[in-house]
């Protein structure tokens, strides 16, 4: 099992037959987004159909795991029991790598939320929450230098 | 209000408003909430002065619990010609109902529509809290994955396990957000907070009526998720309310002046989705908006055809379930340009009787009640028979919304 750093109480996903297989790639530690092959495009949540062309060929496609802060907040209230002495956490919008206009809401862990910034780069870590859920973190990037954004 | 181009086809009219009593969540236990939103929907009828016996449609909008056919046997209706709901989600169909209710009676579908909303968020669960609202008990120990109901269930699979459990989470993102591109600040959020409960002060049904706030309180209140704090946030709230809507024909003969629906609007522009609270893929100046633009351009233009324009509006009811989110309407509704709705807000246009735009004159969903925002149609119903506790004098029209950050909906209510 990875390190942990949210409780085991935190919701569980539901899903659906569009975004099972983001699911079980995610449990194999594979970050990916859903891509049109008939255009290209990329899309999160996954879905039936790519708004873009409306085809609805789709593949998984595997991402490098880095990216940058597009937006965030640093909860600060424990929304269940657990999270008591957990709280501050921060919750971001992550831009990808290689996945335009598909960003991802995950959190950003080992770091101070008072340096969290629009714009930081980050990289992908995994926290295995049971056999079979793993979730995407991201912590800052180890070169983290500030985006053009 | 000038006779424009269109004058000449009335649109459906307002005849009749009526209200429970509003509480903090909880406050109401001895009724259920479908025990008042019948009696939101008898007071109404009564207002109007209609009978039960001519109503013959009823609407509402997403996730509504009390159902139509039900309260349409209940009351006794002679017969059930029309009931819907709007797929838009939380209060996003408040405005978008009634006007709904407005085709039916122009298109002859029914005559008489009562759109209600009744919320016990004691008797089920209270919006602002985590996974439906309940402490997460059971053994320390993953499940695994589960099957989910519904689309949104599905979407929210990527938001609630990364801890981004209610509204205003997801909505302080978007506000960080527009701090960073615009250098919005605490204090313009502050002072929709601190406006809408000076109002709320003159409300009698206002629940934090006797609750007066400083921007000191303001800014000393604690934070939620940053940058909203507590007093970003409206209250979470048991009541309903109801608005009775029949044709302008009928209208000119019963008991209260007429409010005429002379615009209505309601969606979402392409990419949206459900709104920020399931989407954070969408495009940037999307992200950062409430999400109405479209929905805005198309009000516009109708009210336009109909003689009103933007500058015309008297006083705006604006939905407020977060301060922010309110400056984000201002922009999309053209009242000030994008990125400056913070400055704006700070020079006191929404203040009552003063301000460019007397802003949520019911205390608003922050001050006044928390019922998905229909009781901001109520408020404005009020404003244009110039009953308000913050009577803007001479009031002819008003800009009501429903919502912001999910698809949304829109009117401008007039008196002519």
């Amino acid at each position: 099992m990875s390190e942990r750093w949210f409780p085991d109480e935190m919701p569980v996903p539901a899903v659906n037959a569009e975004t099972n297989g983001w699911w079980e790639a995610a449990a194999h530690h594979r970050l990916v987004v859903q891509r049109c092959t008939a255009c290209g495009a990329t899309r999160h949540p996954p879905g039936p159909v790519c708004p873009t062309c409306r085809s609805t060929a789709s593949e998984w496609s595997e991402l490098p795991g880095t990216g940058s802060v597009f937006t965030y907040t640093v909860v600060r209230q424990a929304f269940i029991p657990s999270l008591a002495d957990r709280i501050p956490y921060v919750v971001i919008a992550v831009e990808l790598d290689g996945a335009e206009g598909a960003r991802m809401v995950s959190n950003l862990i080992d770091i101070d939320p008072s340096d969290v910034a629009i714009g930081m780069r980050v990289d992908v870590v995994w926290e295995d929450m049971g056999p079979h859920l793993a979730l995407p973190r991201f912590r800052p990037a180890a070169d983290a230098k500030e985006s053009e954004r | 209000m000038n006779a424009g181009p269109g004058a000449a086809r009335r649109g459906a009219c307002l005849v009749g408003i009526g209200e429970t009593r509003y509480a903090k969540w909880g406050g109401i236990a001895e009724t259920s909430e479908y025990q008042l939103a019948i009696a939101a929907i008898q007071a109404a009828v009564a207002d109007a002065g209609l009978s039960m016996d001519d109503v013959d449609g009823l609407a509402s909008f997403a996730d509504d619990r009390n159902d139509a056919t039900f309260a349409a046997a209940d009351l006794g209706l002679p017969e059930l010609r029309y009931a819907t709901m709007s797929w838009l989600p939380g209060g996003g169909g408040a405005c978008a109902a009634i006007a709904n209710a407005s085709m039916a009676v122009e298109t002859g579908a029914a005559e008489v529509v009562v759109v209600y909303r009744s919320l016990c968020q004691g008797q089920f669960h209270r919006f602002g809290q985590g996974p439906g609202g309940r402490p997460t008990k059971g053994p320390a120990r993953v499940p695994g994955l589960r099957k989910a109901r519904t689309l949104l269930e599905a979407h929210l699979g990527f938001t609630m396990p990364f801890g981004m459990f209610s509204p205003p989470i997801a909505y302080a993102m978007v506000l960080q957000r527009h701090m960073h591109r615009f250098g919005t600040t605490a204090e313009q959020m502050g002072v929709v907070a601190v406006t809408t409960r000076a109002h709320a002060a003159r409300n009698p049904r206002a629940v934090m009526g006797d609750r007066p706030m400083t921007m000191d309180d303001y800014m000393a209140s604690r934070f939620v998720s940053e940058p909203f704090r507590l007093f970003d946030c409206c209250l979470e709230n048991d009541g309903a309310c109801a608005v009775v809507v029949t044709t302008h024909e009928r209208a000119r003969d019963l008991a209260r002046p007429p409010v005429e629906v002379v615009a209505s609007a309601q969606g979402t522009p392409r990419g949206f989705g459900h709104g920020q609270y399931s989407n954070v893929g969408m495009p940037d100046d999307d992200y950062t908006s409430a999400g109405a633009r479209t929905v805005a351009d198309r009000l516009w233009a109708r009210a336009a055809g109909a003689g009103v324009g933007r500058d015309d509006i008297d006083v705006a009811q604006i939905y407020d379930h977060f301060t922010g989110l309110v400056l984000l309407s201002l922009e999309d509704f053209g009242f000030c340009g994008r990125g400056e709705g913070g400055p704006y807000a700070a020079s006191g246009a929404l203040a009552w009787p003063d301000g460019a735009l007397p802003t949520n004159t019911h205390g608003g969903s922050l001050s006044e009640a928390y019922i998905h925002g229909l009781n901001h149609v109520v408020e404005g119903v009020r404003q244009l028979r110039g009953d308000s506790t913050c009577q803007v004098d001479g009031a002819e029209t008003c800009l009501v919304t429903s919502a912001a950050g999910v698809p949304t909906s829109a009117l401008v209510l007039g008196r002519r």
